[in-house]
Formats: C-alpha cells, sequence, structure tokens
C-alpha cells in the first residue's frame, strides 16, 4: 500500500480525534458565552441524532422528542437537589426509556401520519396530566431547578453527545440496523425474512429516547425555572424533524450537519434581526427544502461529485 | 459492491464534516483565541467604571419575546413603554452620570427569545458575557422572570421587572437582592382591597371561577383568605381548563349559587366569553369581576356599553394625578383605544423611572450602588417617579405608591374604585342591568 494511500485512509479518522479533542478541552479556551452557545447547539444535535437512530431508517415520523426530553427535564427539578447530578441525568434518560417503550409498545402497529399525530398527542397528554397533578396535588406550577455551573453542563452534553455518536454508528452498523432499514423499506418483507419487528422498533424506539431524557435533564438546570408549558413546549417535538430534513435524512451526518447549522443559524437571526427572524427562518427553509431535496449533506455529495468528474476528465 | 465499507468511508467523512461545521459554528462568535476568564460575574459591573472613565452611552439588553405565543402579550405591555420612554430620555441628551461628567444617551439591545424560556435564559448570559451591556431590563412574563431573576443575580445584575409578579416571587426576593417587582398582584394588594370595598356595600357572598393555572390558583387562593376575612363567604369555587369554549355550565353554577359577587380570574380568552355568555344567559350578578382583560381599551372597544359595571384590576385612571394624566396623554392621545392598559402600564413606566432615578442619585453605573440606592429608598427618601415618591417594599413596589388597586367600568371609562381614598370615582354596587337590544 503506498504512503498516499494510507494517509487518505487516516486523514479522517485524524481528523475526527482533533474535533473531539477540540471539543473536550473546549471550555478552556473558548469564551463563556460561547460555552454556552455550543451546549445549546449540542442539544439540538443530540434530539435530532436520537430522533434518527429511530425515524431515519424506518420512517417513522416521531413527534414525541419533546416528551422524552420533558421527562428528563422534570425529573431534574423534582430529584436535582435530592441526588447527585450523574445519577439525576441517569434517571432521567432511563425514566424517558420507559416511557418509550410503553409507548411504542402500544402504538408502533400505527402506521404513517397515525403514528406521528399519536406521537404529538403524547407531547401534549403528559403535559396536561402533569398540570392537573402540580395544581390538584402540590398546588404549584412551576418548580426552580438547581443551577450547575455552565462548564459542567456543557461537558455533560459533550459525553451524551459522544455516547450518542458511538451507539447510533455501533446500531448502523449492526445486523440491528439492517433491521431497521428492512423495517423502513418493507415492514412486512422483513417480518417474513424473520426480522422480530416489533422488538426491533420498540426497543430501538426506547433506545433513542435515553438520550432525549438525558439532555433534558442537564439541560433544565441551565433553564432554572420550569413549569409543564416550558418542559412539554412541541417546539421541540419539531425541531428535530426540520433539522434532520434540513441536514439530510439520508445520511448518517445530516442530521448533525442539520441540527449544529440550523442552531447557530437561529441564533444568529434572532440577535442580529430579531425583528425579520421569523420571516428569514421561513425563506430560509423553503429554499433549502425547495433546491435541496437531500438536505445540507446532499449539496456536500454534489459538489464531491462533481469534483471527482473534473478530476476524471482532467487525468 | 462492499457496501460496509463505503458506510464506514461516509461515516469518519461525514464526521469530519459536521465535526468542522460544529467547530467552526461554536469558533465563529469568540472574539479572539486569546484565553478568557470564564468567570466574569465579579468583573463584568465594575469594569464600567474604573477601567474606562470615557464612556459616550449606556447599553441596556434585553431578551424579547418578539416572535411566538407571548409576543401579543409583550407588544401590548412593555414594549410600548420602553419604545416611548427611552426617545424621551434621549431627547433630554439622556442621563446625567456624575462619575462621567456627563448626560449618556440609552442604547437598546433587543433579541428575540421566541418566547421560550430556555432561549431567554441563554440570550440573558449572552448580553451579560459577550455583549457586556451596562444594564439589563426584564423578559415578558412571571415565568420567564422567575427563571432570569436567578440569573442576573449571580451576576450582580439589577433586574427591575415588568410583566409579571406572583406570590411565589415574594419568598424568592430575600434570596434575590437586586431584583425589584413593579407589578401589583393578588395579595399586593388587590385582592385585600377588592373584598373590603365589596364588603363595605354590603357583599355578602361570592362565586369564585378561576383558570386552572398558577395565576388563577393564586389567585382563588388568595380570595379564600381575603373574601371571608370581611365577612364575605365564598360559596362557590370552579376550575376553569385553559381551553375551555363553552362557559354556560360555569355561570349557570354561578346564577344557582345566588352569590353577591361573580369572579372570573382568567385571562382575555376565558373572561371575554364569560363576560359574553353572563349576557346571554341575563345573569347579572351585583358584583362581575374579572381577571387580566377587563383593564384593557379592548375590552370596552368589544363590549361597547355592556362592560359599565364590570370590574378587573387596575393601577390609575384620568384624575389620579397630573403626572399620570400627563402619561396617559403621551401613551394614549391620538391612538386607538385598544391599547389603553390601565393596570401594568405606569408601573412599568415607573420602574424605568425608578432606574434612571438611581442613576442620577449614585451618580455611576456601579451595579451594586444603584442596587444600595433603590433598596435604601423609603418614604423619607424616596425616588421620584410618574407615581410619585416611589420606593420598594422588601423588594416589592410598596403599596403605599400604588396608585390604584381595583378598577370599574362607568360611563365607558375605568376608574380606580379601590382604595377608597384613592378612587376617582364611586363604586357602583349594585352593578346595572346588561344593555338591552
Amino acid at each position: 500500500m503506498s504512503i498516499d494511500r494510507v494517509l487518505s485512509k487516516l486523514w479522517v479518522p485524524a481528523l475526527l480525534l482533533i474535533v473531539l479533542v477540540l471539543l473536550a478541552t473546549f471550555t478552556r479556551y473558548a469564551s463563556a458565552y460561547t460555552v454556552i452557545l455550543v451546549t445549546s447547539i449540542l442539544m439540538y444535535v443530540v434530539l435530532t441524532v436520537s430522533w434518527s437512530i429511530f425515524s431515519g431508517p424506518t420512517g417513522y415520523i416521531s413527534l414525541a422528542s419533546a416528551a422524552f426530553f420533558g421527562v428528563g427535564i422534570y425529573t431534574a427539578a423534582l430529584l436535582g437537589t435530592k441526588l447527585p447530578l450523574p445519577i439525576v441525568i441517569l434517571i432521567g434518560g432511563l425514566a424517558s426509556s420507559c416511557l418509550a417503550f410503553l409507548v411504542g409498545a402500544l402504538t408502533l402497529r400505527l402506521k404513517g401520519t397515525y403514528f406521528a399525530i399519536f406521537t404529538f398527542g403524547l407531547v401534549e397528554l403528559i403535559k396536561h396530566l402533569l398540570l392537573w397533578y402540580e395544581i390538584r396535588m402540590t398546588g404549584t406550577r412551576g418548580r426552580f431547578v438547581i443551577v450547575v455551573d455552565n462548564n459542567t453542563i456543557y461537558q455533560v452534553m459533550l459525553a451524551i453527545f459522544v455516547l450518542l455518536l458511538l451507539t447510533a454508528y455501533l446500531v448502523r452498523r449492526s445486523r440491528w440496523g439492517l433491521a431497521l432499514k428492512s423495517i423502513g423499506e418493507n415492514e412486512q418483507a422483513a417480518a417474513h425474512m424473520g426480522v422480530n419487528v416489533t422488538l426491533v422498533k420498540v426497543s430501538t424506539f426506547a433506545l433513542s429516547a435515553v438520550f432525549m431524557g438525558a439532555a433534558g435533564a442537564i439541560m433544565a438546570t441551565r433553564w432554572t425555572y420550569i413549569d409543564p408549558y416550558i418542559a412539554f413546549n412541541y417546539f421541540l417535538s419539531f425541531m428535530p424533524v426540520l433539522m434532520a430534513i434540513f441536514g439530510g435524512l439520508g445520511h448518517s451526518f445530516g442530521p448533525i450537519l442539520g441540527a449544529a447549522v440550523f442552531a447557530y443559524l437561529e441564533e444568529v437571526l434572532i440577535t442580529r434581526f430579531p425583528y425579520y427572524y421569523m420571516l428569514l427562518f421561513g425563506i430560509i427553509l423553503l429554499v433549502v427544502i425547495v433546491y435541496l431535496p437531500n438536505g445540507l449533506m446532499g449539496l456536500v455529495q454534489t459538489w464531491r461529485t462533481r469534483r471527482l468528474e473534473r478530476q476524471h476528465a482532467t487525468a | 459492491m462492499d457496501t460496509k465499507d463505503l458506510s464506514r468511508r461516509e461515516f469518519l467523512r461525514g464526521a469530519a464534516v459536521a465535526g468542522a461545521g460544529l467547530a467552526a459554528a461554536a469558533c465563529g462568535p469568540t472574539p479572539a483565541p486569546t484565553a478568557a476568564p470564564t468567570e466574569a460575574p465579579a468583573a463584568a459591573p465594575t469594569e464600567t467604571a474604573v477601567v474606562t472613565p470615557v464612556k459616550d452611552k449606556i447599553v441596556v439588553g434585553m431578551s424579547r419575546p418578539l416572535s411566538g405565543w407571548n409576543a401579543t402579550i409583550g407588544d401590548a405591555a412593555f414594549r410600548p413603554i420602553y419604545e416611548t420612554w427611552v426617545p424621551m430620555v434621549n431627547a433630554e441628551g439622556g442621563i446625567y452620570v456624575e462619575e462621567y461628567g456627563k448626560k449618556l444617551p440609552i442604547e437598546l439591545i433587543i433579541y428575540d427569545d421566541k418566547s421560550d424560556v430556555g432561549t431567554m435564559t441563554r440570550l440573558t448570559e449572552k448580553l451579560i458575557l459577550e455583549d457586556k451591556v451596562d444594564f439589563l431590563w426584564p423578559a415578558s412574563g412571571t415565568a420567564f422572570i422567575f427563571a432570569q431573576a436567578p440569573i442576573a443575580t449571580k451576576y450582580g445584575y439589577v433586574l427591575i421587572t415588568a410583566e409579571g409578579g406572583a406570590t411565589q416571587i415574594k419568598d424568592m426576593l430575600p434570596s434575590l437582592p437586586g431584583v425589584f417587582v413593579t407589578l401589583s398582584f393578588s395579595d399586593w394588594y388587590q385582592l385585600p382591597v377588592l373584598a373590603e370595598i365589596l364588603a363595605a356595600k354590603g357583599a355578602k357572598t361570592a362565586y369564585v371561577s378561576y383558570i386552572a393555572d398558577l395565576h388563577g390558583i393564586e389567585y382563588s387562593g388568595v380570595a379564600g383568605i381575603e373574601f371571608p376575612k370581611q365577612g364575605i363567604d365564598v360559596v362557590g369555587l370552579k376550575s376553569l381548563p385553559p381551553d375551555i369554549k363553552d362557559l354556560s355550565p360555569v355561570i349557570k353554577d354561578a346564577d344557582a349559587s345566588g352569590a353577591d359577587i361573580f369572579c372570573c380570574f382568567a385571562y382575555p380568552d376565558q373572561n371575554m366569553p364569560a363576560c359574553g355568555t353572563s349576557m346571554e344567559l341575563g345573569y347579572n350578578p351585583k358584583a362581575w369581576v374579572g381577571g387580566p382583560g377587563v383593564n384593557f381599551g379592548f375590552y370596552h372597544a368589544a363590549f361597547g356599553p355592556a362592560v359599565e359595571g364590570l370590574m378587573g384590576f387596575t393601577a390609575f385612571a384620568r384624575g389620579s394625578s397630573p403626572a399620570l394624566d400627563q402619561l396617559a396623554d403621551t401613551l394614549y392621545e391620538g391612538k386607538p383605544e385598544e391599547i389603553n392598559d390601565w393596570w401594568g402600564h405606569p408601573y412599568y413606566w415607573a420602574g424605568l423611572d425608578v432606574w434612571k432615578a438611581a442613576i442620577e442619585k449614585a451618580g455611576t453605573l456601579d451595579q451594586e450602588k444603584i442596587r444600595d440606592v433603590i433598596a435604601s429608598a423609603s418614604p423619607e427618601n424616596p425616588l421620584e417617579t410618574v407615581l410619585g415618591p416611589t420606593w420598594f417594599d422588601n423588594g416589592l413596589l410598596a403599596k403605599e405608591t400604588h396608585p390604584g388597586e381595583i378598577g370599574q367600568w362607568i360611563n365607558g371609562v375605568f376608574e380606580v374604585v379601590g382604595p377608597t381614598d384613592k378612587a376617582t370615582a364611586e363604586l357602583v354596587y349594585p352593578k346595572p342591568p346588561w344593555p338591552t337590544g
């Protein structure tokens, strides 16, 4: 093997490593606000990538992200003062996962729009159940969450992100991932081939919720005050779907790119053009959907193919 | 074809792109690659005072709901106030700050929090850490204040609030020394006055309906304490779900209870249909009290003469004081009636007046000194605002400085009817019948 080929095989993992090291040591050199901003971008990335673990290959559009995220938030609000932070985050993830398992077992027989609408209903159901409980049983509506230092929040979010990436990669590369893909292509055929369709769907759904719950638990400590309306904000159900489409659904890194660019763009618009934010955001979304049907990753791939073609032409 | 290899290559390549994107996004707003201290709280406020004696403006930062569900509230409440107040002060050259020996104009930095608490907390820290604003002005709404106040306190910023206030914040205020709440609320000091003036007219029983949220629970709870204190029995208590559409069962239930007073402690979305349904069913209690909404000009614009006798929460009316008459002229003259807010507007305006007076008195932009000036204001040593002599009582605008608490629509004007010593008109009790035809 020539040195050229070794280098060309090595530069990508090397770059990945450098990026990870940069992110891990980020709090040492970045300004305090940049850390906060990147935490928030990572939150969107985590939500979008976890959403796409399940919804990407199977094509089941879940709008339950806000429910899983909200369960994490309430876990932090209820247990934050009683238990150490890592345990709270773990419980947040597990609680979300249990909810996803239950809901998945009940509803994954629903298809297409029905599933999307049910999962969306779940967000409203939990919100109102909590509201009812808080008003009748505890006589309060909102709760204060323990305040955690911003750098710690960043590091926890980064850890969740890295674990999620690893999980997403492993799922995709395994037989399990192939089973998910075959479900997305033709569920009946998959069942005939011997895939335990229900088990694969429900367990993946539950797995994806772990990360959303954990992200919610750590994010709540940044928000300091929460109530059911804040915790179960349906906005966070739609964002992962939009971000994944924005980045490109068919690519493993589409959701990451989509969420990162989308979240950063939003930050720029609400601070630089606060009065035109909605208008500009809408225009950008329209343009991307109309002209980039495969999202940002589609654009990246088109560039790459063109460059390769040009190289071939000159060679 | 070896799909396994292909997907791995894709994975790594994608990772690089995404990582680079992420890193670029992250590094974008960083000013320079110099090591920035992460612990800014102690340095931020003092730096303007000590390091730079030259200063040509006062920079004020705000995270406001310019879009999203909260935008209608923000746009009607605090926004018209700061959009009128700041140009007025700047037209005079700004605020005189002794430390710099001159008047400094105010510059606003406003971000859109999309009515989302998470975004609001992030933007608040951006204003403090990155824009290094001299002052922070408030976000909109009770829940938003609850989330913003601890952040302002953490960085040593003074925060004079606008929209929002609740009994729950009273327990928090001792741990938030730089937070000052301007708006009046349930037991501060609306419902004690309501109970007192109605009892004085002979009301004996009350039916209380309330929206099932923080606001409604608080008002129904305080009513349950204040009404009995004045010898008024609460004979009915009914919670309303926030998305209620048909209020006729509640109105019929209230009618059947025969109570003298009907209360609807809810928002315009509930108390406007409650008013319409009462009219439709011919339910005319001796006193009809509604929550936020009744105090706005749009209530009169919508219901016309049917508003006669309806009661609600308020702060002032024309005739309260010459300064407040002037304020009403400035804000409402030549504009549609819908925008009138007789409850919130003078308090938000007074909050800005307090801020200006405190800066002038302290002679500096130092947060701690300004905080001390506001906190130490008292009846003997007040700050001058549109309300007259003004001071705070444990972080809440002192009730003595409130120009009014309870209002009633009388001859098409939302008059102050309580407390009696501040009234601009006498309470009409029992309420006149609904107009016919």
